[in-house]
């Protein structure tokens, strides 16, 4: 599909701390059940707050439970909340912004001052309010979140919409009749995707985050499944004693954060590009030199 | 000839991407003195944009440019100038006018103080003598109402105005050589013909030597006293005004002359023009770069690059078929 | 002409919101023109005359506020949907852009294709002889249908627009500057290609463009525009040698010719000022505040249109003085192909 292709190539050029971040976290997350040394339920009050030891490498918590495998497992738990968030959130977003986008005039208004109202409410307490209403849950906090996210990227879908719309290529299919449908689906449609995929995946940090909030909170993820915020708010009156189980998740989820941060700025910002690195400035002289004597 | 404000001999430009490697300008030589104008001909892919920029050091980040030859400003040898002395002389002694004056003036700064920046830092004025100044600039490139313009923001001026702007910068500077890089293709033809006799008045008050850069044979024949035709990198054809518009020898020159309508054509009859595409450029091309499209193409032409030969009387052109012509003549007496 | 027009545009307004609130641009301000079976017609203008938006409104693209298009007879506003898409399919337009008119993603065979699907043809035997066909038709070689936009000339990507314009047979082909973004030596190619089609298919084309020369060529017939109304219009050799309105003259007078001996005895023409805010035209004759012969009467009501010939009309009280004048000489009789190198031309 191009749309995915389109997203590989821009992968390519992102930072590599990003990268690698991402990368770790996303090998980590889909992983999990089979590089997790010891099950992250399994209780030994035996070894609870040990520090590291051959046993447990990154130590236990109170439970006895091994944190690194609570870590490792953890981040499928983010990850698969993250996945499930953004998908629901982008479909919706997407379908609201390629409408108002293409259709343009009173239903693009409409759709918009709708969107402006789901921007203008704080995305956290959006997910608490619908939690506090309807409970929590791992679904209700799922679509908590997605209810919290979608207006931005509907905001983005139709500004690329309407970018879209506005090319001569899609302007030349009008004039040669082809029915809205079919502008829709075959073109407007993967290339706004492609566009706005781009930007969920810097945003899904921020997803991350609000997921590890929640669980904090206690109104998120609930125990027994690890979760890193909620490893947080567990180590937290041990702060003192063991204040390694406190930071351990913490570092985790900052090292995600600034992972997809990262990602997100190097498309936001419109990067000069680089001096010519030495190695291929002497392969293009090199080249030039074999071009000969210049012409008359 | 020597002794001219401006003396180009046998420049080529090497440019460096990541990508590729290629050389826009191969082999030119050509000189202009103060008060005349030269009219750099040429098409997508003729390197006459990089001729004139890349000595300045105006080319784009990440490309490296290397340059061959010598450029001779007034005395000066400009190529292997440190980056500190060229900053001196863009923007004083040698001014640049851009091809779109939108994108070429400072969207977020009133015109008045862009063309006063050039005052502060080429002539060392204070900020109060410089925009005094401003507005007479003003009043030289004739802008309409030039008290309150001076106040306004470029998107507030049409196309012929910011233009106006943009000369008005450019010469701020006192410039002894003024490049023009297409300065009139993204105006309308009305406007086109006021700002040529605007560069024609400019240039006699202040004894300036001008190049232009061009596709327009029209603008050329209203402006230059010497023309350059560049094709692919390479010299095809220099002279005098007269002589290569009136009496061309290459037949690159001949084709796009002939491409412009006249009168005399009736409507509905065929358009002449010339067969293929202007190629892109890359590694210089071994023998003459025209010779695909060429009507009097011949078998050396693919084996040795043909150099610029002089006529009697004449432009000299770079062509085996025109200059072997004359070859033969001159053999049979 | 007794027979129906195949194009009529009648009173046509299309405005659009102006960035100064509540103020509006009439872009196109009461324009009629008519273009007949297998016609050439030209229309021409400087930026900002509307004639760009004029295309667009009769294809589509924009919507007028008032006026009617008329296609065979049949008022195009009257229809909707399907329907609509379907008659106005005959009508095509060729973009200005080249290089952003194709699809980037697509190869040049399955644009050709998709335009063919449109146009209702399925079955992809049939499909492939068409883009073969079409390929034909505009002198590309068929191998060209599997390569992608980004691998192609400018030439040659404009040719390939107009094969996939030509992929649902229209009758009519809106030209929006077709050559003015590509190298001057090919631009001929495009121009023959246009008079071919129009010899070999009997299209009829409406050539919107700011060169005059090019537009004198290729058609039989100009209209000339300023600020969104028509001025002038006239067979085109005639609107060439008599032009009968003072901004016509103006346009003509500002063509510089490629003779040196010319352009140093030319005067600059007659024309002073600048073009006026479009949110705010001139009272009257839009045209007064920049014309040198500019009266009262100018001001207080819009120019009649004076019929100079059953052909010529321009919307001038000076018309008829102007079209008096007679011919203009514009270059003297020398030959300007020099030294006898006439290349070998087109395609």
């Amino acid at each position: 599909m191009r749309a995915l292709q389109d997203f590989i190539g821009r992968v390519r050029e992102l930072p590599r701390a990003s990268i690698v971040a991402i990368g770790l976290f996303v090998v980590l997350g889909v992983l999990a059940p089979y590089i997790a040394p010891h099950d992250p339920n399994a209780q030994d009050l035996l070894s609870a707050h040990t520090g590291m030891s051959w046993e447990h490498w990154l130590g236990a918590d109170h439970l006895g439970r091994d944190t690194l495998s609570r870590l490792i497992v953890s981040a499928r738990t983010s990850l698969v909340g993250m996945c499930l968030v953004l998908m629901i959130a982008l479909s919706v977003g997407v379908t609201i912004g390629t409408i108002a986008g293409y259709k343009r005039g009173w239903v693009e208004e409409v759709l918009m001052r709708l969107v402006d109202v789901g921007l203008s409410m704080p995305s956290l307490i959006v997910a608490l309010a619908v939690i506090g209403i309807f409970g929590t849950g791992y679904w209700n906090m799922i679509l908590a979140l997605a209810l919290a996210w979608w207006p931005g990227s509907a905001r983005i879908s139709r500004a690329v919409a309407v970018g879209i719309m506005n090319r001569p290529h899609v302007e030349a299919l009008r004039v040669l009749g082809a029915s809205p449908s079919r502008i829709y689906f075959r073109h407007l449609l993967p290339g706004t995707i492609g566009a706005v995929l781009v930007y969920a995946t810097a945003d899904a940090g921020a997803v991350a985050l609000s997921i590890a909030t929640l669980s904090f909170l206690g109104l998120g993820i609930q125990p027994p499944t690890p979760e890193w915020g909620q490893m947080l708010v567990d180590a937290l009156p041990y702060l003192e004693s063991v204040p390694m189980q406190v930071i351990l998740p913490g570092l985790v989820l900052t090292g995600v954060v600034i992972g997809f941060n990262l990602l997100g700025e190097s498309i936001a910002l419109n990067r000069v590009p680089a001096p010519l690195a030495r190695r291929v400035l002497k392969a293009r002289r090199l080249a030039a030199a074999g071009w000969g004597k210049v012409g008359r | 000839m020597i002794g001219d404000l401006l003396q180009v001999n046998n420049l080529s430009v090497d440019l460096f991407t990541p990508r590729t490697a290629l050389r826009p300008v191969d082999g030119v030589s050509y000189s202009v003195n103060s008060g005349e104008t030269l009219a750099i001909v040429g098409e997508s892919g003729s390197g006459k944009t990089v001729l004139n920029f890349a000595p300045l050091g105006l080319m784009p980040t990440g490309v490296v440019a290397d340059l061959h030859g010598s450029i001779l400003f007034d005395g000066v040898e400009l190529i292997g100038m440190p980056e500190s002395r060229l900053r001196a002389i863009r923007g004083g002694s040698i001014g640049t006018i851009f091809q779109d004056p939108m994108s070429a003036l400072n969207p977020a700064i009133r015109v008045g103080r862009q063309i006063a920046e050039v005052g502060e830092l080429h002539l060392g004025l204070t900020a109060r003598q410089a925009e005094a100044r401003a507005l007479d600039l003003l009043k030289l490139v004739r802008m309409s109402d030039p008290e309150s313009r001076i106040k306004q923001y470029p998107h507030e001026l049409s196309g012929g105005l910011r233009q106006r702007a943009m000369i008005a910068i450019a010469i701020a500077g006192e410039p002894k050589l003024l490049v023009a890089d297409e300065p009139t293709t993204a105006l309308d033809v009305t406007v086109q013909a006021q700002i040529i006799a605007l560069l024609k008045d400019i240039q006699k008050r202040l004894s300036m030597a001008i190049v232009l850069i061009t596709h327009d044979m029209g603008v050329v024949a209203s402006t230059a006293s010497k023309v350059v035709v560049m094709y692919a990198g390479r010299m095809a054809e220099y002279g005098t005004a007269e002589q290569v518009l009136l009496s061309p020898r290459h037949p690159y020159t001949s084709g796009l002359i002939a491409a412009l309508p006249v009168p005399e054509d009736p409507p509905g009859s065929q358009f002449r023009g010339l067969r293929g595409s202007p190629p892109t450029l890359g590694a210089p091309v071994p023998g003459c770069s025209f010779a695909p499209r060429c009507p009097l193409v011949l078998d050396i032409c693919g084996k040795i690059t043909p150099r610029m030969t002089a006529g009697a009387g004449a432009s000299s052109t770079a062509c085996h078929s025109v200059n072997g012509i004359r070859l033969q003549e001159v053999t049979h007496g | 002409m007794a027979e129906q027009p195949l194009l009529r545009v009648e009173n046509l307004v299309t405005r659009f919101k102006s960035v100064e609130r509540g103020k509006w641009i009439s872009a196109v301000d009461n324009v009629s023109i008519t273009l007949g079976r297998g016609e050439m017609v030209g229309l021409v203008g400087e930026s900002g005359c509307g004639k760009s938006t004029l295309g667009r409104s009769i294809v589509g693209l924009e919507r007028p506020q008032s006026g009617r298009v008329l296609l065979d007879g049949v008022d195009l506003s009257t229809l909707q949907g399907a329907e609509l898409r379907k008659r106005r399919r005959a009508i095509q337009y060729v973009f200005q852009d080249p290089y952003a008119s194709l699809n980037d993603r697509q190869s040049i065979g399955e644009a050709i294709t998709e335009a063919l699907i449109i146009g209702g043809i399925s079955g992809k035997d049939e499909q492939r002889r068409r883009v073969h066909t079409l390929l034909d038709q505009v002198g590309l070689p068929s191998t060209l249908s599997e390569r992608y936009p980004r691998e192609l000339s400018g030439g040659q990507r404009q040719r390939v627009a107009i094969a996939r314009s030509l992929a649902v047979e229209p009758r009519v082909l809106i030209c929006d500057e077709p050559v003015s973004a590509l190298d001057l030596s090919i631009r001929a190619q495009v121009m023959n290609l246009f008079l071919e089609l129009h010899q070999d298919l009997g299209v009829a084309c409406l050539f919107i463009a700011h060169d005059l020369a090019l537009v004198r060529q290729a058609t039989t017939r100009t209209y000339v525009m300023y600020l969104g109304r028509i001025i002038e219009e006239a067979s085109s050799a005639e609107l060439y040698a008599r032009p009968s309105h003072p901004y016509s003259q103006a346009l003509l007078g500002s063509i510089p010719s490629a003779d040196p001996r010319i352009e140093a005895t030319r005067s600059p023409p007659d024309i002073h000022g600048d073009i006026p805010s479009p949110t705010n035209p001139p009272s009257g004759c839009r045209f007064r505040t920049r014309c040198p012969h500019a009266t009262d009467i100018c001001a207080a009501d819009v120019p009649p249109t004076v019929s100079l010939s059953p052909t010529h009309l321009a919307s001038c009280v000076m018309a008829e003085t102007l079209y008096e004048r007679g011919p203009q000489v514009s270059q003297p009789d020398m030959p300007h192909h020099g030294s006898g190198n006439h290349p070998v031309l087109v395609r």
